[in-house]
């Protein structure tokens, strides 16, 4: 976070208290319920910031952990993989970290808000992104608790890069399915992902994700 | 003229004066007026009462006991007034009618019974004796009739419809006495018998060497097929509902194609559509399937699992009782129940079939 920034940090409290306030509406839990899941992805990231224009490209694998209590959840995710330049032989490791603090304000809405670390690793350069996000999801069910579909947007707070031009907006969005078979604490689910930063006068750094997760416990 | 035959003179003028009354008269009692004098030794007049008595206009019918009993009034009648000619002929009318019937030793004399027993070796007769009413399930029930002959005899039993056509052989061998046989409510080829009217049949396998006819008897059976008895079924279980009640509404269908597009959309939302790739539309299409899905499992209701489960053993349970009382019911209408009435024993035809 640039430091001298009031906007950002009025917004970034804003939204934590948001996440709060929308704990405290919600239906208190005595006890708390964890979710753990795993997924694999394909992922597209492509820069144009750099000239020419670069493209990378491959699978990643994810995993997240969630514990609720009262309302709040407190989740924290890890991904990482191999990207190859389209073009080139060159590679890049795709390592990102996320802790998010969440709750639900309606059954069908939540709100969440938190640190994510992205960082673009090659043999030399490690291109390190960090943003607070603050993110908003709605589900809705399709067939009642078997099968719903969800759709989020998030926006960053504030962000830092270290290599490239200072990013102007980052922003960016999910949707997709969850479907829970019957007799069973398991859910699976897929989504598409895109993350976009404009980075100032010199173009944006896309990322794109098609994602397929299974999971166990509350979705 | 002897004194007994002046009596029964004397008694037929009797009669002569109340010949008016003669109409009224049962054969009945003209049979026991005629047994009245034969006791009283007045056999003229017993001959004339007993012969009127039997006659085809008298009022009245006499039963085949009763008629078997005047006639051995008569044939001892014509024995004492020394017309053994006409006492042989009611003897043998006797065996004809009745092959079983015995005159009473008892009652007659040595010399009576002597001639019978003589006229009875004589006469070849068959007779047929079928209850009245016999009500037979097939397979399982059998109606019995008795055979009965006056001397040793080959006979054929059988049962055919009115008009002939022959419906079983029941019997074909010797009969010396009398023979039981019994018929299972089957035709020949296994069969239900249609219903009406039967005959029952016992004749003579071939002419006698002897040259002496051999009356065929047959007995009309009326048989009717009764409807089965068949089980109910077994009343339904009130079962708890296994569904939930359609759901008409399209919010579910909504919020699958409003994903759909939304992955299909979102790099125009964020991204400014900068050449995202083509990924997001397998993701879109998917979501709006499952959206459509979705959509029609609601329509139909949801499996509601814990009535599933409880209602399991009560269709299991209903189903068995089902099956046993198709089972019951099927074993029911294959042994259908015969309504067997029987008429009066006729005369076939004369001599062999």
């Amino acid at each position: 976070m640039r430091p001298g920034d009031p906007v950002r940090r009025g917004f970034l409290a804003l939204a934590v208290g948001g996440v709060f306030a929308a704990s405290g509406v919600a239906h208190a839990q005595e006890r708390a319920t964890l979710t753990f899941s795993g997924s694999g992805a394909y992922v597209w990231v492509r820069d144009d910031g750099s000239a020419p224009a670069v493209q990378r490209r491959g699978p990643v694998l994810a995993g997240e952990g969630r514990v609720s209590l009262r309302g709040v959840t407190l989740a924290a995710s890890l991904l990482e993989g191999q990207l190859q330049d389209v073009g080139s032989s060159s590679q890049r490791d795709l390592v990102e970290a996320r802790v998010i603090v969440a709750g639900r304000p309606l059954p069908w809405l939540e709100l969440s808000v938190g640190p994510v670390v992205r960082a673009y690793v090659a043999d030399s350069t490690t291109e390190r992104w960090v943003f607070w996000q603050a993110r908003a999801r709605v589900s809705a069910p399709i067939v009642a608790t078997r099968l719903s579909s969800y759709f989020e947007l998030w926006r960053a707070l504030s962000s830092q890069v270290n290599l490239v031009t200072a990013p102007g907006r980052v922003q960016g969005g999910e949707a997709g399915v969850v479907y829970r078979p019957p007799r069973g604490t398991v859910w699976v689910r897929l989504g598409y992902r895109i993350d976009d930063a404009a980075l100032r006068a010199v173009g944006s750094e896309t990322l794109e994700a098609v994602t397929f997760s299974v999971g166990m416990g509350e979705w | 003229m002897s004194g007994s035959r002046v009596g029964g003179l004397l008694i037929l003028l009797a009669f002569g004066g109340a010949w008016e009354l003669r109409a009224q008269t049962t054969a009945r009692e003209l049979v026991a007026k005629g047994v009245q004098a034969y006791r009283a030794l007045e056999y003229d007049a017993a001959a004339a009462l007993l012969r009127r008595g039997m006659a085809p206009d008298a009022a009245g019918t006499l039963s085949t006991s009763e008629r078997s009993q005047a006639l051995s009034y008569l044939g001892a009648t014509e024995l004492f007034r020394t017309q053994r000619d006409s006492a042989i002929a009611a003897f043998r009318d006797i065996v004809e009618l009745d092959p079983r019937y015995r005159p009473d030793e008892l009652i007659f004399p040595p010399q009576v019974t002597n001639l019978f027993q003589e006229v009875r070796r004589a006469t070849k007769a068959v007779a047929l004796a079928v209850p009245p009413q016999t009500e037979l399930r097939t397979h399982t029930d059998r109606l019995t009739a008795r055979v009965f002959s006056s001397t040793l005899a080959n006979v054929t039993v059988t049962l055919a419809r009115e008009d002939g056509t022959p419906v079983r052989e029941l019997y074909r061998g010797p009969v010396a006495d009398s023979l039981t046989v019994s018929w299972d409510g089957l035709t020949a080829d296994g069969a239900r018998p249609d219903d009406g009217r039967y005959l029952l049949r016992v004749a003579p396998n071939a002419p006698d060497p002897t040259g002496t006819a051999l009356m065929a008897r047959q007995v009309a059976l009326d048989v009717m097929q009764q409807p089965a008895d068949t089980l109910p079924w077994p009343a339904p279980p009130t079962l708890l509902p296994e569904r939930t009640g359609g759901t008409p509404s399209v919010r579910p269908l909504a919020a699958g194609l409003i994903a759909a597009a939304a992955a299909v959309l979102l790099p125009s939302i964020v991204a400014h559509n900068r050449d995202a790739t083509s990924a997001r539309f397998a993701v879109g299409a998917a979501v709006g399937i499952a959206g459509v899905a979705g959509f029609v499992t609601n329509q139909r209701g949801r499996p509601i699992e814990a009535n599933v489960r409880a209602n399991t053993p009560l269709k299991e349970a209903w189903q068995r009782k089902l099956d046993d009382v198709k089972e019951e019911n099927a074993k029911r209408r294959s042994t259908v129940r015969l309504i067997v009435r029987a008429g009066a024993q006729t005369v076939a035809d004369r001599g062999t079939r």
